[in-house]
């Protein structure tokens, strides 16, 4: 019965915050990884406006040599493991490493990834677009090159005015530093997670038994003693954490006490008043006088 | 046996079946979560006619917030239950509602993210459902038993 009471008590606690404390981090990493993940890509969006402006001024005159220098320059950078500029016939014009890749490197995923949207003919190759990938560890960013109306006037002309997209930068930005967050920011949500649990558990399971299972223990053994013939005055002292039931059940105990005494008074004093009698018959048989008092009996 | 022990007996019959039903929501649940996690791929794709119909999937940040209100909800009216030892109702509603999150999720693109966070809250919830019926009923078919044992006193 006492097993079964504190089965009940904890375990549906237990089910309720386990439960709710894990759903509760794995939506809030959740929330965490899309915001900074979002914070990532603006980011790299940044960076490939950057490349795009710092190459502007080059594209407009022609100067292939600037161009590479500057994409080779931004392809130092650790972060950076690919960077290409595309024509409009999805042909690499301008890249870094050109065919060389170093093994276990996204640059093949970025670049396949580019190749889809750049020879492909939807609506959407006028838009920047973005590729996350968490399992290979990398972002990349795909931005058109759009056409101006200087561009018709510039040394490189030799693009049709109606032509929308000139070319496309792509570009391929580990996200190893994002990835070491995020572990690190699981680890701890884990570890937190963890704490939590056990700390209310732990914390509920010593309230009730502090406060709920200790006192039904003490009132049960109260109980047995009261049982095996021990009087109210003998039970040890009163526990107030059960309230009414505590001090009800020392009532009946003290009820049942006083009963057993009045009982045994009625007992003694018809014993008494029945010992008279007797005397009174065998002084009779013997030729005696009866007392004039009787003794209480109860001695 | 008197009719009237016959049918306590056959309450207590209908109560252990009762018992167990909070598992059975629990194992289809399950059941339900392991296509989920392969992403329904067992499933015939919809056509496109199906799918027009149907629109565009609700942004996932909008179910994840869904997802959060109806846990909460859900776990505060099985725990209130529980506190007020009221016949348990509702595990299938409940099985319903987490199918429909995991379908959600399916057609807005964002249910291999997620999966674990439905899965654990499913889990939770109807672990919480099935230990409240098995809980009532087990203490319906105590009673019972002890009503059996008066009435077999009586006819013995």
């Amino acid at each position: 019965m006492f097993d079964n009471l504190i089965a009940r008590a904890i375990v549906p606690v237990t089910i309720a915050v386990t439960g709710f404390v894990i759903f509760g981090c794995i939506l809030l990493y959740s929330f965490i990884k899309d915001d900074m993940t979002a914070e990532a890509v603006r980011h790299v969006d940044g960076l490939a406006e950057t490349v795009v402006r710092a190459t502007h001024y080059a594209m407009m005159e022609d100067d292939r040599d600037s161009l590479s220098n500057i994409l080779a320059n931004v392809n130092r950078l650790a972060e950076v493991e690919r960077i290409r500029i595309y024509d409009q016939l999805s042909q690499p014009k301008f890249s870094d490493l050109e065919g060389v890749t170093t093994p276990g490197s996204f640059a093949v995923r970025v670049d396949e990834w580019s190749k889809g949207i750049v020879s492909g003919s939807g609506q959407d190759r006028i838009e920047t677009l973005h590729q996350v990938d968490h399992e290979y560890g990398f972002i990349a960013v795909n931005m058109p090159i759009l056409n101006e109306p200087k561009c018709s006037t510039a040394a490189c002309h030799f693009h049709a005015e109606d032509e929308p997209i000139l070319g496309f930068l792509s570009l391929g930005f580990s996200s190893a530093h994002l990835e070491k967050t995020l572990a690190l920011l699981k680890t701890r949500m884990i570890a937190f997670s963890l704490m939590v649990l056990f700390l209310t558990v732990v914390g509920v399971a010593a309230l009730l038994r502090i406060n709920l299972f200790l006192p039904i223990l003490r009132l049960t053994h109260e109980m047995e003693q009261a049982v095996n013939g021990a009087a109210e005055t003998d039970l040890p002292k009163a526990n107030r954490k059960l309230g009414k039931l505590g001090r009800d059940f020392r009532l009946l105990v003290k009820q049942r006490d006083e009963s057993l005494l009045s009982k045994d008074a009625t007992r003694a004093a018809r014993g008494s008043d029945d010992r008279p009698e007797q005397a009174d018959s065998r002084r009779t048989s013997a030729g005696h006088e009866p007392p004039a008092t009787t003794g209480s009996g109860e001695n | 046996m008197s009719p009237l022990q016959q049918q306590v007996q056959a309450k207590i019959k209908r109560f252990e079946l009762l018992s167990g039903s909070g598992l059975w929501v629990l194992a289809l649940f399950t059941a339900l979560s392991i296509g989920a996690s392969r992403n329904f791929d067992f499933l015939p794709p919809l056509s496109a006619g199906i799918r027009n119909l149907l629109g565009v999937g609700p942004p996932v940040n909008y179910i994840n917030w869904a997802l959060v209100v109806y846990g909460f909800s859900a776990l505060i009216l099985v725990l209130a239950q529980m506190a007020n030892n009221k016949k348990p109702r509702g595990a299938l509603a409940h099985f319903g509602y987490l199918g429909a999150f995991y379908l959600f999720y399916h057609f807005s693109d964002g249910l291999q993210e997620n999966f674990w966070a439905i899965f654990v809250v499913g889990l939770t919830i109807l672990g919480l459902q099935s230990y409240h019926v098995w809980n009532y009923y087990h203490e319906k078919i105590h009673e019972q038993k002890e009503i059996l044992e008066e009435l077999n006193k009586l006819a013995g």
